[in-house]
């Protein structure tokens, strides 16, 4: 695997992989240039159920590796109780798995969250033209469905009305006998977030009349959805983010129920996922490729964050207006804002304290 | 042991005797597993894809008919409970089919919500010490627990007391009696937990207020028991077993002033909402007017309120009350007014417009609706053999071969009865 | 003087140092057009990015299909040079600082302080007073209103009158015109601070306040010759918005959302 050119921390780099036995589906060659990185620490003692389980099929079954490796996740078990052999096994299924249906070397990381960092994000709303390039960034970099099928979108950006009051309404208050209750200028959606518009396709943004807000997953530090997941599929990792082990989710969809922010999506098919569209640098609990009937979310590019990378949603922002960092470190962005600016949290009356920030200058 | 036995191949065996009627009604039921079969198949291997559902609106037809049936499985409680705690002595004997309604009900909700999941392979995990179940936390997993007690409740209760009545011997009321009045609190609770899944969701006001519960129950306690007047009297005309007056009469009397007070509870909604409306109002604006031209659930509401109101009124006179060929198409009413109102109708608008406020509409598929009707049909087989059983043990043509005389055992068993 | 980021398309022949001058223009531009696939990153014609494709398929940025902006950075650091030459005087302790530079996107740089301004000819004129340019009016189309600064400045109040690749501080030294954000500065301090506290203007790379990020200087993302931009009076030019999402089953059109009538 060619790592990334930027210097950043690697911490799966670190793993021992000294000793191996690597089980090799048979009919799937290793890919050329090779996950080595990924050989896994395996002695006899420490094989896992799933690992015979998988074994068994292969043995028993067919020579589809597509089909073995399926098996074998099936019996695996959820991501936080696993051993880090196990964890290793995983992976190392996966990533066989994913360079063979995707024809490019995958890698799937599970770089653990580091200590003493909070990520936090703060979203300048009075900078936002809504021209939702980090909509589009997302998709790119998170291997989500797209097309007509299942077009599958993380963040929503709203447009929002300035409003117009006007003379002319004046005369439409009521009731008008002992003078007027309701002003005629009363429903003037100016700044009402419920009335914004999802699918504003003017010719160029911003609109004169028009400011925007992004939407997506706010990390809540007191996330409704993970406390109704009744397998603690979708939890909350010691750096904040709130993250969802597909392989365990069982698609229930009570999450999806109790975000106040709309910002879950669920897999409704097989998603789409183009082979020279997909993203090959995953995590484990990011931006892998999923499978039907499970519940996918941002995760703040957990496979980029972990590494030391802004997300892409930062990244491609053209004004500026998205911030992210550690809300633990005061010389960050994110915190210079919370010094320096004028900050909201969306729907503050719901309790769920997101790390997601709205600010003005 | 050679009882159990003998009542278990007597049981199965019963099921093959029936008329003409029985025949065509089940083969008319299985037409639609056949379908089931067929929307199923497609689920499975394509995904919830196939269905109406969206990102937007996720929660549909399944989970309403879920909700629905949840409150028909508790309504089961308006036969015994007259009969236990009143000592409603026409309700008494019927009790069991009560139960075998309650089982039915129950093992729908089950199907309902394996269609529902979008990984029903992966049950298992809810399974604790190989899985993770994340209890007290979630309130699905209350439910879970709430809806299989209260099948196995009612699989004891009602077998345990078809066995008694198939060999002629006394209940053992020491065991007998704690599963009743336990099953009787249970079925409170299956409903209210199952309203608190959904209230207990700030994201969702449209759902989120303590009237919840209490409604859920007045309208499971409408639509329940006017299920078991139509079973009753279908049983009356067709069996040898004569379900007496006063029983119909007590569950329409039920049913009316249930739906008075689910009248009354969803007049105050509107009022509450309305009043002032505010943003948190928006789904029930959606509902009952619709939101620019998206108006999907207008016709259901505004029909689903006449039914409520028309045979609310209907059923407040006697002499309609009582007429016994006329109270079965009335109840079939109050039972779709209130499957319109409670499913769909309380189910769509929580997610319209979604929390950021996007309006959109749902319609379920073909294919979701075939699963639907599937597994109304599958309840439907489910309920009638059950009942056919039950009415075989209760008027004497299902009886172990050494047994007192059915007379007997009745005799013993109101001796119990009256003692408790 | 600032020169263009996209070629001058005509040229004026008032005097013959004019005629050499956009002779040499014509020649830079048809050289700078052959690439191969272009996109912008936060200015539209004045921020270009090359895809590059690198031994291992990856690239260094991916374009949007629809609106030719960079949709996501394969290597942030891309064509940048470090910061270190031009000291930044970010507020806090910052870790490795890197920029695009400038100059470099600016074809007529290499000559303009040459070819057409050596310092001596034309004669370094003093005078701000607003009046009609014959050159570069694909800049600034009508020198008499300038979009910036609502009258108060002209050309030579950013611009070195002697020294034309470079830009003036209030003491007439010279600023490096890579350096745009100490020219900017002094005006808009406000907006200068919290650029070097990181929180206007964008950085990329990575997120630790310590680490390598490439910081994206005024004129990336603001046309200082037009930061008016008329009637509209915003300092960031309109963009084409990527597509909107496709409509959820259920939904032939989004107009139920255009109408808004209070509830």
């Amino acid at each position: 695997m060619t790592e990334r050119t930027i210097p950043l921390t690697n911490i799966t780099d670190d793993l021992p992989c000294d000793s191996a036995v690597e089980v090799c589906t048979p009919g799937e060659g290793k890919p050329e240039s090779g996950i080595t990185r990924r050989k896994f620490v395996k002695n006899t003692s420490g094989m896992s159920a799933a690992s015979l389980l998988g074994t068994a099929a292969l043995m028993t079954n067919s020579d589809d590796a597509h089909a073995t490796s399926e098996w074998a996740e099936w019996f695996q078990g959820n991501y936080r109780l696993m051993s880090d052999e196990e964890k290793q096994e995983a992976v190392d299924r996966l990533e066989r798995r994913y360079s063979a249906e995707y024809g490019k070397d995958v890698t799937v990381d599970t770089t653990p969250a580091q200590e003493g960092v909070l990520f936090g994000y703060a979203l300048n709303i009075q900078k936002c033209i809504g021209c939702r390039r980090c909509v589009k960034a997302c998709v790119e970099e998170n291997n989500q469905s797209r097309g007509e099928a299942q077009e599958t979108e993380w963040i929503r950006v709203l447009k929002m009305e300035k409003g117009e009051f006007s003379e002319a309404k004046m005369g439409e208050g009521y009731p008008d006998d002992y003078g007027i209750q309701v002003g005629g200028n009363a429903y003037t959606a100016a700044g009402v977030v419920i009335e914004g518009e999802h699918y504003y396709e003017p010719e160029k943004v911003p609109e004169e009349d028009s400011f925007y807000m992004p939407i997506a997953c706010m990390q809540c530090e007191k996330p409704p959805c993970v406390k109704v997941c009744p397998v603690r599929t979708t939890y909350r990792e010691p750096d904040g983010i709130v993250v969802i082990d597909y392989n365990w989710c069982i698609g229930c969809r009570m999450c999806i129920g109790a975000c106040p922010y709309w910002a879950r999506r669920f897999n409704w098919g097989e998603p789409n996922l183009p082979k020279d569209q997909m993203n090959p640098v995953t995590h484990y609990l990011g931006n892998r490729p999923r499978m039907k009937g499970v519940v996918e979310k941002c995760t703040f590019c957990i496979q980029r964050t972990r590494k030391g990378r802004y997300p892409a949603c930062v990244e491609v922002c053209p004004v500026g207006a998205r911030k992210f960092g550690n809300l633990l470190d005061p010389e960050s962005e994110v915190r210079r804002v919370l010094a320096s600016k004028r900050v909201f949290r969306m729907k503050a009356d719901m309790n769920t304290y997101p790390k997601f920030f709205y600010y003005v200058d | 042991m050679k009882p159990i036995i003998s009542f278990c191949t007597d049981y199965v065996l019963y099921l093959f005797k029936g008329g003409i009627k029985y025949w065509a009604w089940l083969g008319f039921l299985s037409i639609f597993v056949v379908l089931w079969a067929y929307g199923n198949y497609a689920q499975l291997t394509q995904g919830m894809i196939i269905t109406g559902l969206t990102d937007q609106v996720s929660w549909g037809l399944y989970l309403a008919n879920f909700v629905f049936l949840v409150g028909v499985a508790a309504g089961a409680v308006t036969v015994v409970f007259p009969a236990y705690v009143y000592k409603h002595k026409a309700l008494h004997e019927v009790t069991v089919l009560g139960e075998m309604l309650a089982i039915a009900a129950v093992v729908m909700c089950g199907l309902f919500i394996l269609n529902h999941m979008g990984r029903p392979d992966r049950l298992w995990h809810l399974i604790p010490i190989i899985g993770i179940y994340n209890f007290p936390s979630s309130m699905l997993t209350w439910d879970i627990i709430v809806l299989m007690g209260y099948l196995l409740l009612n699989v004891f209760g009602g077998f345990y007391y078809l066995y008694k009545k198939y060999t002629g011997e006394p209940l053992n009321n020491k065991f007998y009696l704690p599963i009743i009045y336990v099953a009787i609190v249970w079925a409170l609770s299956i409903h209210t937990v199952t309203a608190f899944f959904m209230n207990t969701m700030p994201a969702r006001p449209m759902w989120h207020h303590g009237m919840m519960p209490i409604r859920f129950i007045s309208t499971a306690f409408a639509a329940g028991p006017a299920l078991i007047i139509i079973v009753f009297s279908i049983v009356r005309n067709n069996t040898k077993l004569w379900i007496k007056d006063e029983a119909i009469d007590m569950l329409s009397t039920t049913v009316v002033w249930c739906l008075g007070i689910a009248l009354f509870l969803t007049f105050s909604e509107i009022v509450t909402e309305f009043y002032h409306p505010t943003e948190h109002s928006l789904g029930l604006q959606y509902l009952m007017f619709g939101h620019n031209g998206l108006n999907n659930l207008v016709p259901w509401f505004w029909t689903s309120l006449v039914g409520l109101v028309a045979t609310f009124i209907l059923l407040l006179i006697p002499s309609v009350r009582k007429n016994r060929a006329l109270l079965p198409w009335i109840c079939a009413v109050t039972f779709l007014s209130v499957w319109v109102e409670k499913g769909m109708g309380l189910m769509l608008p929580g997610s319209i417009p979604t929390p950021i406020g996007e309006f959109a509409q749902y319609s379920p598929t073909m294919l979701e609706i075939f699963n639907c009707i599937g597994n109304w049909a599958i309840g439907f087989i489910i309920l009638t053999l059950l009942t056919k059983a039950g009415v075989g043990v209760l008027v004497g043509d299902l009886r172990y071969e050494g047994a007192a005389t059915t007379q007997e055992a009745e005799n013993e068993e109101e001796a119990g009865y009256a003692s408790a | 003087m600032r020169v263009l980021d996209t070629g001058i398309r005509r040229s004026t022949s008032a005097c013959l140092r004019v005629i050499r001058c956009g002779v040499l223009v014509l020649g830079l531009t048809t050289a700078a057009t052959s690439v191969a696939q272009d996109c912008f990153e936060s200015r539209q014609n004045a921020s270009k990015v090359t895809v590059k494709e690198s031994a291992d398929g990856q690239v260094n940025v991916k374009c949007s299909e629809t609106t030719g902006g960079v949709l996501w950075w394969g290597d942030p650091y891309d064509a940048t040079v470090p910061m270190g030459e031009m000291p930044i005087e970010a507020d806090y302790d910052h870790g490795e600082a890197v920029v695009k530079s400038r100059t470099k996107q600016l074809a007529m740089f290499p000559v303009c302080g040459t070819a057409c301004h050596n310092g001596t000819f034309p004669p370094p004129n003093d005078d701000k007073t607003p009046r009609t340019l014959t050159m570069h009016t694909d800049v600034v189309p009508d020198a008499t209103n300038l979009q910036h600064g609502r009258g108060a400045i002209w050309c030579l109040d950013c611009h070195h009158s002697e020294t034309r690749n470079h830009f003036t501080d209030h003491s007439g030294n010279l600023i490096d015109m890579n350096e745009p954000q100490k020219l900017c500065g002094k005006c808009h301090g406000p907006a200068y601070r919290d650029w070097r506290g990181g929180l206007h203007g964008k950085r990329i790379g990575e997120w630790a306040s310590t680490g390598k990020k490439r910081w994206f200087v005024c004129t990336e993302c603001h046309n200082p010759h037009d930061v008016q931009q008329g009637e509209r009076n915003s300092g960031f030019a309109q963009l084409e918005s990527e597509p909107a999402p496709r409509l959820p089953k259920g939904l032939e059109n989004a107009d139920h959302e255009r109408h808004h009538g209070g509830h």
